[in-house]
């Protein structure tokens, strides 16, 4: 019905022109967003969204997992006591873990939370790789939900019990596609405040941090 | 062309007034929340999940730079050409959406307006698309012309 030709008798100069003048367009376009995407992400939270380059890639949303030295505790995901909102805070052991807001998407979380969660059991933490990945080596206290099977599975993932706590995913890093995947079937089936942690499994390994091997006891 | 009124200068510049503000308002109503809009883009379950900030971050500044380019008359027909293209796609995703059942917020306009893909959605689409590709076409060339070349500038004209 639309599939009339883009450019009809009115272009003598061919099809590369009229793909050299839109590429034109696009670029200009995409320069811009991605100048403006910087500004905000060097500004405040909220604004702009983390995008694929260096090794952080395609995290979800532009809310990087606040933290609260402070203590407060604060639930509203904009507030940040943070100038760079990637920045994951380090805190000391004794430190409050960082907030993992509810905001019907998932957030994006670095290895230093995550290895908060991980010793104060804070979060339910999911692999979401293949189950003998999972066996040859995992996050101490993390369950394995390979994507594969629970795809399918919408009763499993609404049924899965976080203990109120937040969850955070990871899977074998790279673009991490798996635990994206899974974060927003967790969305879906009703879950909130969930995390995905993108250099997963590697990242984890490389940082030093403990690792445990066998079955989902 | 059979409906040369079509194609008379006014026409064509309607179109591409009326092309530029509804992407302008498009691109803007996207910026003002980035983040809602790649969920929004998520819904559609139509790319890869890692590509869906990155179109989240482009797509509203391309289409303000095609509103500036074809309200200014700079570079306009590039900017019809590509504001066409971005329709027809932007069409197809809301048939796909339609057709697969999915009952999503369209974010057609960012969060602005809380349209549900549809029917009249496509209606819509179909519409602008028409617009569009009357700012395409642009012009009718003059008689001593050969067919087919596109308009001079205005300011080329009158020398």
């Amino acid at each position: 019905m639309h599939k009339s030709p883009i450019d009809a008798g009115s272009n003598p100069a061919g099809a590369g022109a009229v793909l050299r003048g839109m590429a034109l367009v696009c670029f200009a376009g995409s320069g811009l967003g991605f100048g403006y995407n910087a500004l905000g992400l060097e500004s405040r939270a909220g604004w702009g969204v983390p995008w694929i380059g260096h090794d952080r890639l395609a995290a979800l949303t532009t809310e990087a997992v606040v933290g609260s030295n402070d203590g407060s505790g604060s639930s509203d995901p904009h507030v940040t006591q943070n100038s760079d909102p990637l920045a994951i805070p380090s805190g000391g052991p004794g430190a409050e873990l960082p907030e993992i807001p509810a905001l019907g998407r998932p957030v994006q979380i670095e290895v230093a939370a995550v290895k908060q969660y991980v010793d104060a059991a804070g979060a339910l933490v999911i692999d979401a790789r293949e189950a003998h990945e999972y066996d040859a080596g995992h996050v101490p206290g993390a369950i394995n939900l390979p994507y594969d099977q629970v795809a399918t599975d919408r009763q499993r993932l609404e049924q899965l019990d976080t203990g109120g706590r937040p969850i955070v995913i990871y899977c074998g890093g790279g673009s991490c596609e798996l635990s994206l995947s899974l974060a927003w079937d967790l969305v879906y089936a009703g879950h909130d405040r969930i995390a995905v942690y993108m250099g997963g499994y590697p990242e984890w390994v490389d940082a030093g941090h403990p690792i445990v091997e066998g079955q989902t006891p | 062309m059979s409906a040369l009124w079509l194609r008379s200068a006014r026409v064509v510049r309607l179109c591409e007034i009326v092309t530029g503000v509804i992407f302008a308002w498009a691109g803007l109503s996207k910026i003002g929340d980035l983040a809602a809009f790649a969920v929004q883009i998520h819904n559609f379950r139509i790319m890869p999940v890692t590509l869906e900030n990155l179109a989240a971050i482009t797509l509203p500044w391309i289409e303000i730079v095609i509103a500036l380019s074809l309200i200014l008359g700079i570079r306009s027909r590039d900017a019809a050409r590509t504001a066409l293209a971005l329709l027809v796609v932007f069409t197809l995703a809301v048939v796909s959406a339609v057709a697969r059942g999915l009952d999503i917020e369209c974010g057609c306009f960012g969060t602005a307006d809380a349209s549900h893909v549809g029917w009249l959605k496509i209606a819509e689409n179909l519409g602008m698309i028409a617009v569009a590709f009357v700012a395409v076409l642009g012009p009718a060339p003059a008689a001593d012309r050969v067919p087919g070349v596109g308009r001079l500038e205005t300011g080329d004209a009158r020398t």
